[in-house]
């Protein structure tokens, strides 16, 4: 499924990358998309990315939620007028006959405030199943974004789920005779005990600030590259204090505020050095 | 006589912005092309217009310019800027202007179209290229046709799947071709087969209202039945519904069934699909709602301690206590008080954190599988009622009881804090509490003592009350300063009062208050503190004193009226013979507090200065 998806964005003319390598909570984070999005050069990408949420981890119990999933995500910008039928053509790649199944667009707007970053776009059903996001970027970092990309964030289990007649991820067949299950529980029930219960809030509160300081200090040196990946450790590490439950209401939205003007900053940053910094 | 097609062709819209869309195309299509909008046609994909017996040419005009006394001065710049030499000008009633002779329809709709597209305004909006347009979603291709001449744009399209570019032989065709390429363009139509295709499978529900969204979120219609492992029914219903309502927009049927409508596809293949979807939510639900009962409402109640209601206000264990302390003081009984006690618990259960709209009905379900008495479980339920401003009210008296005491914490804390609604912020739901307050003492008959409310809680909510007593605002406003004692009450005296406004004896009350009021009222601070009877110098004076006395502000309205009303002979004789404000300081101390006197055991009734006369 990753190949088939690889090779027709691939011949679209798609970069592809590789996933990151620090924790993301979703592939929009990726500086693949985040950055790139931003200013006035065109960029096609696409890449898996194993999305990291320590809050939606249920030690392998519950089928249907996992600290760790996958994504595929495609960015085209600016948006091709065809960008639609080029995703749908994607799904008929995979094996989705378009006119047996009911595919629906169905309006999902969306935010990330820690990134200070928004768009319209639909969740595509198939046969009311959720298998991609469908997002126009209208803001980064806070900023209007130039060339406005399309991003379509495929949901791999769902997909495959759907694909492969599974009623749960547990049982999706990764290579003949090896399940998801085999491969992943074991790994949901240990960093669910982590995230849940042993993650050191004390450590990961000064981290938090540590990487907060260094972002600054990155961004003193015009580096923002380095610079955003403390922007995504600080944002992961806010995610393992809010799985610990260490954080109140009122502290979320000041963690909230100190990650989305580092992400702000860091793409003010990159706007300068990387044509105008417009918005 | 021609007839127009303009059709404005779009990825999908969401349904808000296809209502929006329908809205504003009257008044658009008239302001720009001259016409009423026939036919108002809007699917997710399209938004068109149908004009039957249109001109084929725009009207002429003539553009009002300077009047003609003020040719010489002005022409050539008028003139100028309509692109015509002054010659051309022609006048009409005693005013210079040109002449716009009507242009083809043809040529004037590209621009029209155009000013169409840019015309439409969506709460949300977007970018999607280069043109900088704005729109609920990016515009894919644009069509306008007068007969069979294509003025703007080559096809239209079909369904999506399964129909590709459709050609229009003549606009007034457009329905029955697209009818034939599988879409239903007509929004009323299409709500009609839903409808019809409802009411075939069964006895459906549509509690969460999503009709309206699913009839924007097909082209083309079918209605499907499905059914899902009846191991579900374990679930609490609301949830099952909720789950298939805000997350699939299926239409419950009752048990295990349920409805929804299909664009298109295999029926049987998207049947089968969309049942595993809902199953393995209803699977999930199901793995929360399991790990929950197993912990059960106390013990999930006795973790609420870790969970913070707000900032600086405690966790929810705190709340637990204050609101159990306000069930005491409301006249709760056992029953309220343990409610009161459980009534968070499901904040801390996960079921919850996927459900929130369903806080309070999941701990009260959790109640009942605790085997909790009824009372109980139904006041948890009925807790946060009522939520809207015409929302119903509990239905049991603990319930009523429950919900008071949580609202009036809620305001009591949030204002302590200082977090008073300003302007249409109202972060913390503040005045939606304090209606609920109002409405479960006016209309819910719960005794809700004006004295559990801070200064500041009291009079934000009793604010509250002019809006919900169908009496002018001075007779609520007079009432707020009797010595009613609880919020219900001040309602029903401001009732009483404007009831009673034409009565003798409400005149004669009132008379009574204005007058010692205006008299003595601007000089309170020179009165005695006390009523001196040795200083009653005078019959008129004692008289007054006397009949004071004997008026009892105990009763109804009605009652303390008629008793008021004694005072009016009296106080009218005393205003004839005595001077209030006589040379002897005491003295004059000793009237200003009769009359003061007076008007406050009127007062008790109400500030009769609030009432205009």
């Amino acid at each position: 499924m990753i190949r088939a998806l690889e090779g027709y964005w691939a011949d679209e003319g798609c970069v592809l990358m590789q996933p990151y390598h620090t924790e993301l909570a979703a592939g929009t984070m990726n500086p693949a998309t985040f950055l790139r999005c931003l200013g006035p050069d065109p960029w096609k990408t696409a890449y898996v990315e194993p999305s990291i949420r320590p809050q939606d981890g249920r030690y392998g119990e519950n089928p249907y939620r996992f600290q760790q999933f996958f994504q595929f995500q495609v960015i085209l910008k600016p948006a091709p007028e065809d960008v639609l039928d080029r995703y749908f053509a994607s799904l008929e790649v995979l094996g989705i006959d378009l006119q047996r199944h009911d595919i629906r667009l169905v309006e999902d707007d969306w935010e990330q405030p820690t990134l200070g970053a928004w768009g319209l776009g639909w969740e595509v059903w198939c046969d009311g199943m959720e298998i991609t996001q469908w997002t126009y970027f209208q803001q980064l970092g806070g900023f209007d974004v130039e060339l406005v990309p399309a991003e379509m964030t495929y949901g791999l289990e769902r997909l495959a789920m759907f694909l492969q007649g599974k009623r749960t991820a547990f049982e999706l067949e990764w290579v003949p005779g090896v399940t998801w299950g085999e491969v992943y529980r074991e790994s949901e029930r240990q960093w669910s005990a982590y995230n849940f219960e042993l993650a050191p809030v004390e450590v990961l509160t000064a981290r938090f600030g540590e990487h907060e300081e260094e972002c600054r200090l990155l961004l003193e040196r015009g580096l923002p590259l380095p610079a955003y990946d403390q922007v995504l450790k600080c944002s992961h590490t806010f995610n393992l204090l809010d799985a610990r439950g260490a954080i109140s209401a009122t502290e979320r939205a000041t963690y909230i505020r100190r990650v989305r003007a580092l992400a702000r900053d860091v793409a003010k940053r990159y706007l300068e050095a990387n044509g105008d910094a417009a918005g | 006589m021609a007839t127009l097609l303009v059709e404005i062709g779009c990825e999908e819209l969401p349904a808000g912005a296809c209502r929006e869309a329908a809205e504003q195309l009257p008044a658009l299509v008239e302001r720009e092309l001259g016409v009423e909008a026939g036919q108002v046609l809007v699917t997710p994909r399209r938004i068109a217009v149908l004009v039957e017996e249109v001109d084929e040419r725009t009207p002429d005009e003539w553009v009002k310019g300077p009047p003609e006394e003020l040719a010489e001065k002005a022409a050539v710049g008028f003139a100028k800027k309509h692109g015509v030499t002054v010659e051309d000008l022609v006048s009409r009633e005693g005013f210079l202007g040109v002449e716009r002779p009507g242009r083809p329809l043809a040529e004037v709709l590209p621009e029209r179209l155009d000013s169409i597209v840019r015309g439409l305004s969506f709460s949300k909006s977007m970018r999607w290229d280069e043109s900088g347009i704005r729109f609920a979603r990016p515009v894919r291709w644009t069509l306008a046709m007068i007969d069979s001449e294509t003025v703007v744009g080559g096809s239209s399209f079909g369904h999506r799947f399964t129909a590709g570019p459709v050609q229009i032989p003549h606009a007034g065709e457009y329905v029955e071709r697209l009818r034939a390429a599988g879409v239903e363009p007509d929004a009323e139509e299409r709500r009609r087969q839903i409808l019809a295709g409802l009411d075939a499978v069964g006895s459906w529900s549509d509690p969460a209202h999503v009709l309206e969204e699913v009839v924007y979120l097909v082209e083309s219609v079918t209605v499907l039945e499905g059914t899902f492992d009846e191991r579900f029914l374990q679930l609490p219903e609301r949830v099952v519904v909720t789950a298939m309502q805000s997350h699939q927009r299926y239409f419950p049927l009752g048990g295990n069934r349920f409805a929804f409508v299909a664009n298109g596809g295999d029926p049987d293949t998207v049947r089968a699909g969309n049942e595993g979807v809902l199953e393995g939510r209803l699977d999930d639900a199901s793995f929360t709602f399991e790990r929950d009962v197993r912990l059960g409402i106390d013990r999930l109640a006795e973790r609420l301690g870790a969970i913070t209601f707000f900032a600086g206000a405690g966790s929810l264990a705190d709340k637990t206590e204050r609101v159990r302390e306000l069930v005491g003081k409301l006249g709760g009984g056992e029953a309220t008080l343990e409610a009161a006690r459980l009534a968070k618990g499901d904040q801390a259960s996960e079921l919850v954190r996927e459900f929130p709209d369903l806080e309070g009905h999941i701990g009260a379900e959790y109640a009942r599988l605790a085997g909790y008495p009824e009372a109980v479980c139904a006041a948890i339920d009925e807790q946060y009622l009522p939520d809207s401003a015409g929302g119903p009210l509990p239905q049991t008296e603990a319930g009523k009881v429950l919900a008071a005491a949580d609202k009036l914490d809620t305001l009591t804390v949030s204002f302590s804090l200082g977090h008073k609604p300003t302007g249409s912020r109202d972060p913390y739901g503040l005045r939606r509490a304090a209606i609920g307050l109002c409405r479960l003492a006016v209309e819910g008959g719960l005794t809700v003592p004006r004295v559990l409310m801070p200064d500041e809680v009291r009079e934000f909510t009793e604010e509250r009350l002019e809006g919900l007593v169908d009496v002018p605002v001075e007779y609520v406003r007079a009432a707020r300063a009797s010595a009613a004692g609880d919020l219900g009450g001040v309602a029903r005296l401001a009732e009483a009062l404007y009831a009673e406004r034409d009565t003798p004896e409400f005149e004669a009350v009132f008379t009574a208050y204005d007058r010692a009021n205006r008299l003595a009222g601007r000089e309170a601070d020179q009165a005695a503190p006390e009523l001196d009877r040795s200083l009653l110098g005078e019959d008129a004076e004692r008289a007054v004193a006397e009949a004071l006395a004997s008026v009892s502000t105990d009763g109804d309205v009605r009652t303390v009226l008629e008793s008021g009303a004694t005072l009016a002979p009296v106080m009218e004789r005393f205003f004839d013979e005595v001077l209030v404000m006589d040379e002897d300081p005491a003295v004059r101390a000793n009237r200003l507090r009769l009359l003061l006197d007076v008007r406050d055991t009127l007062g008790r009734l109400g500030d009769f200065s609030q009432i205009p006369r």
